[in-house]
């Protein structure tokens, strides 16, 4: 009698797979995209070498940075950035509260469909893009900007505030219906008063992020300090520039620092 | 029994309130918010509606090779700055992380990598090598850097340690740990971070022409300086559908990786 072959030979020194591994496929597809684009936008090897000399070459006229043009002109172009960031926030936070709370998929499944079309469009546009539309509408300054920066943020956070109501205990919801209550009363007294710490959680983070949005939008002339880092940058005033780049990093950290404190005590209270 | 109604810390809620309606004002008089003048502009916006529609198709084939160079510089931003992002995320990771000065030392570079926008490097690189998109593809570089080593360090601190700990244990070094151990129990994370950063890379390089930096940006630049609108809006639109193309195949890619 013979033993019925086994279907699978196992062979316990090779490793299953194909032939040629998934892993060494996808190296070689990015490489070969990789040196493609290398060889398609001219960054030969000796345009490679180049790059480090010129990088410190211009590196080296940042120092010293002229603090006291920093004082007076970059300083009032970063506050005036963050006032941007601030009025953006606060007409993306006005606009996007009720589209978040009629995006819930549970509560207004019909509603919702419409409220992720309008996020979706909002999202794909950059601020900066915007910006240019806004800039011929209200005039050069930073009122434009902010009405970019506020349009913009409406989508990203119509989306995060819609998954915060979505993940909500319904029980509450539930409770208010069961007294009598309408869906709106419900919104108002059961999901509010429970998504709205999370939501301005996420308000502050937007806020962050459109701070940093917020300096770029100078190179279109929507105000605020990205226009005085072009302007110094192009007339070779480098020691300027350098004043532009350190007060940049230090207030971005220092807001960074507090809003991130701000949220993770409205997170855990 | 009725439980009591929660009494509310009515102090503290007036005086954040009032802090917040301050910034507000304040704000708004610093940047020059007025009602009156959006209404009175909205007659000059309509203008500008009709002046950019419809998009000028005749202008799509010039934009081409412009928005193939966008997708080049994003490919080589993501790649670099894919690779460079991995050193500067294990030394990031306070559990992989060799002592505690490296820790330091290397969180507060990526912290500070990540203060700087990306326009910001683009027109630092614009400067230092010259207009073009090689300016672009460094400083998409250092931007994907920023973004990948944050979040995977995130992703490397919350690693199973008993497999590192397992390979130092049997005599392993500290390179094999992080390439045995570590790097390749996050793999999946990395990968839909670079996904994630190529996404963003391919937005920022539509901007990046703006300062002189490479790619379709720099179109823009010039029919916007012109006022040739019915273009400005031929190009957001092709970088729209460019957009949501590659975000369409990444989301694929993510999809099947899981």
């Amino acid at each position: 009698m013979t033993t019925p072959k086994s279907p699978v030979t196992l062979d316990p020194l090779k490793r299953p797979g194909p032939p040629i591994g998934f892993g060494t496929m996808v190296t070689f597809i990015i490489g070969v995209l990789f040196f493609g684009s290398l060889a398609a936008i001219g960054f030969t090897p000796d345009r490679l070498i180049e790059v480090p000399a010129g990088v410190a070459r211009v590196l080296s006229f940042f120092w010293p940075a002229d603090m006291a043009y920093g004082w007076d002109r970059v300083l009032p172009a970063i506050v005036e950035s963050i006032q941007i960031a601030w009025i953006g926030t606060i007409i993306a936070a006005i606009l996007s509260l009720p589209l978040a709370l009629f995006g819930s998929r549970v509560l207004f499944p019909r509603l919702a469909r419409g409220v992720k079309l309008i996020s979706a469009t909002a999202r794909a546009f950059p601020e900066i893009l915007l910006a240019i539309y806004f800039v011929p509408i209200v005039g050069l300054g930073p009122f434009a900007g902010a009405l970019a920066i506020g349009i913009s943020s409406v989508g990203m956070l119509t989306k995060l505030g819609a998954e915060v109501v979505d993940s909500l205990d319904f029980g509450a919801v539930e409770a208010v219906e069961a007294a009598g209550g309408s869906r709106l009363l419900a919104l108002r007294w059961a999901v509010l008063p429970a998504v709205l710490p999370e939501i301005v959680a996420h308000w502050l983070f937007r806020f962050e992020l459109n701070i940093r949005a917020s300096a770029v939008l100078g190179v279109v002339g929507a105000g605020g300090v990205g226009g005085v880092l072009l302007n110094t940058l192009r007339y070779r005033h480098f020691d300027k520039a350098a004043a532009v780049l350190i007060l940049t990093i230090l207030v971005v950290l220092l807001i960074d620092t507090l809003s991130g404190e701000i949220r993770r005590r409205i997170i855990r209270s | 029994m009725i439980p009591a109604r929660p009494t509310r810390n009515w102090p503290l809620w007036i005086g954040v309130l009032g802090v917040l309606a301050a910034m507000t004002v304040w704000s708004a008089y610093g940047i020059g918010f007025s009602a009156s003048e959006l209404a009175c502009n909205i007659a000059g916006g309509t203008r500008l509606i009709e002046e950019s529609w419809p998009p000028d198709f005749g202008f799509l084939p010039r934009l081409a090779a412009p928005m193939l160079e966008t997708v080049y510089i994003a490919i080589i931003g993501t790649v670099v700055g894919g690779i460079l992002a991995i050193p500067v995320a294990v030394l990031a990771a306070r559990n992989l992380t060799p002592n505690r000065p490296t820790w330091f030392v290397d969180r507060n570079f990526m912290n500070i990598l990540r203060t700087l926008p990306d326009l910001f490097w683009a027109m630092l690189f614009a400067t230092a090598v010259g207009f073009g998109p090689v300016a672009g593809a460094l400083a998409l570089t250092v931007f994907t850097v920023a973004v990948i080593s944050k979040l995977y360090s995130e992703s490397l601190e919350s690693i199973d340690m008993g497999l590192p700990e397992t390979i130092r244990a049997v005599g392993g070094s500290w390179l094999q740990m992080i390439q045995y151990g570590a790097l390749s129990q996050a793999m999946q994370q990395y990968v839909s971070y670079a996904l994630y950063a190529f996404e963003l890379n391919i937005r920022a390089s539509v901007v990046l022409g703006l300062v002189g930096a490479g790619g379709i940006g720099m179109i823009l630049e010039t029919q916007r300086a012109n006022f040739e609108y019915e273009r400005v809006t031929m190009i957001i639109l092709a970088v729209l559908v460019a957009v949501l193309i590659i975000e369409e195949i990444s989301e694929s890619i993510r999809k099947r990786l899981t």
